[in-house]
């Protein structure tokens, strides 16, 4: 009932049957898979715009993109040292994308596509992928030592509960993310269910600036991770 | 970025890594119990991989606790000696 009511109308799947990539009612494409599609045109649409004609003195939407990248570079840098310059497309490609991908969820109509478990766990599985290969590239074999800790006989020991810990960590990341949008997509559709727009419009306030601070989490979370695996075995 | 310039940064260091102290304790308990449970699945050698794994993942996730910990102290020591200059 209240699925019926509720403000997640889902416009895209609308456009689907209307294409007809439907099968039994179905849509062939998930939905988040779709909304992700239209992060993606929305962010290069926006880049396409602002490296159209990049002037020397910044305006419009170039002015926009190089405070928000200029702003965290700096931020990743004072923080990683001088080795964060390395690895911060891939940070911001994830600030980014989750920021974009949060917010389409408070459009009426919209499905963030990060209130769903695979497009996190894509995300996370692909962070913890890169910092053991960057902890790899830098260190070599050395980067091993990360895992054994410091006293040679408690090795055994320590190495399947650092593994485990290390394993861990992408876990974290995606439900925590997941949890804290599937969980505002919710109360979103229960609100609206109550009482339609004039109860949601309030938690529009709160919401925005959670969606800002999971994304500005992973972002920390991620550049924390990789900043381990620059450091040197303790 | 003014917002980011304003905010202290090892305060903000230690928000985020405290509260992943919570999540991360969950998250490696978790993991240590799936790994022993389809270890054992696989090896047929009853609950003991089980057993082993989810204590290890629960140690995993003290461990982690315990460094934070102790990470968190001496951010303070450091910066505690930087107020007496």
């Amino acid at each position: 009932m209240s699925v019926q009511i509720a403000p997640h109308v889902v416009l895209l799947e609308k456009f689907m049957h209307t294409v007809g990539l439907v099968e039994e009612g179905h849509i062939l494409i998930p939905n988040h898979v779709l909304y992700t599609w239209l992060v993606m045109l929305i962010l290069i649409a926006l880049a396409w715009v602002a490296t159209r004609n990049v002037t020397l003195v910044p305006k419009g939407v170039q002015n926009f993109w190089e405070i928000v990248i200029g702003g965290l570079e700096e931020f990743t840098v004072s923080t990683m040292g001088e080795n964060g310059r390395t690895v911060f497309p891939l940070l911001m490609t994830l600030f980014i994308f989750i920021l974009f991908a949060n917010f389409i969820g408070l459009m009426p109509g919209g499905v963030a596509p990060t209130a769903n478990l695979n497009t996190n766990a894509a995300m996370a599985i692909v962070v913890f992928i890169f910092y053991n290969l960057v902890g790899l590239k830098m260190h070599g074999a050395k980067y091993v030592k990360q895992f054994v800790g410091p006293v040679p006989w408690l090795a055994p020991l320590i190495l399947p509960i650092e593994i485990l810990s290390h394993l861990a960590r992408p876990l974290s990341l995606t439900v925590r993310l997941f949890g804290n949008i599937f969980g505002e997509e919710l109360v979103l559709i229960l609100f609206f269910a109550l009482l339609p727009v004039l109860a949601t419009l309030p938690m529009y306030f709160l919401y925005s600036l959670v969606d800002t601070i999971q994304a500005f989490i992973f972002f920390m979370l991620s550049m924390i991770y990789l900043k381990l695996a620059f450091e040197e075995a303790h | 970025m003014k917002f980011f310039k304003g905010l202290d940064r090892g305060y903000l260091d230690n928000l985020l890594r405290a509260s992943l102290i919570g999540a991360h304790l969950v998250a490696s308990t978790f993991i240590g119990l799936t790994v022993g449970y389809f270890l054992d699945k696989w090896l047929q050698t009853g609950p003991w991989l089980t057993m082993i794994f989810l204590f290890f993942g629960i140690a995993g996730g003290f461990t982690n606790m315990f460094r934070e910990v102790k990470r968190i102290e001496r951010g303070e020591k450091e910066s505690a000696e930087n107020r007496k200059r």
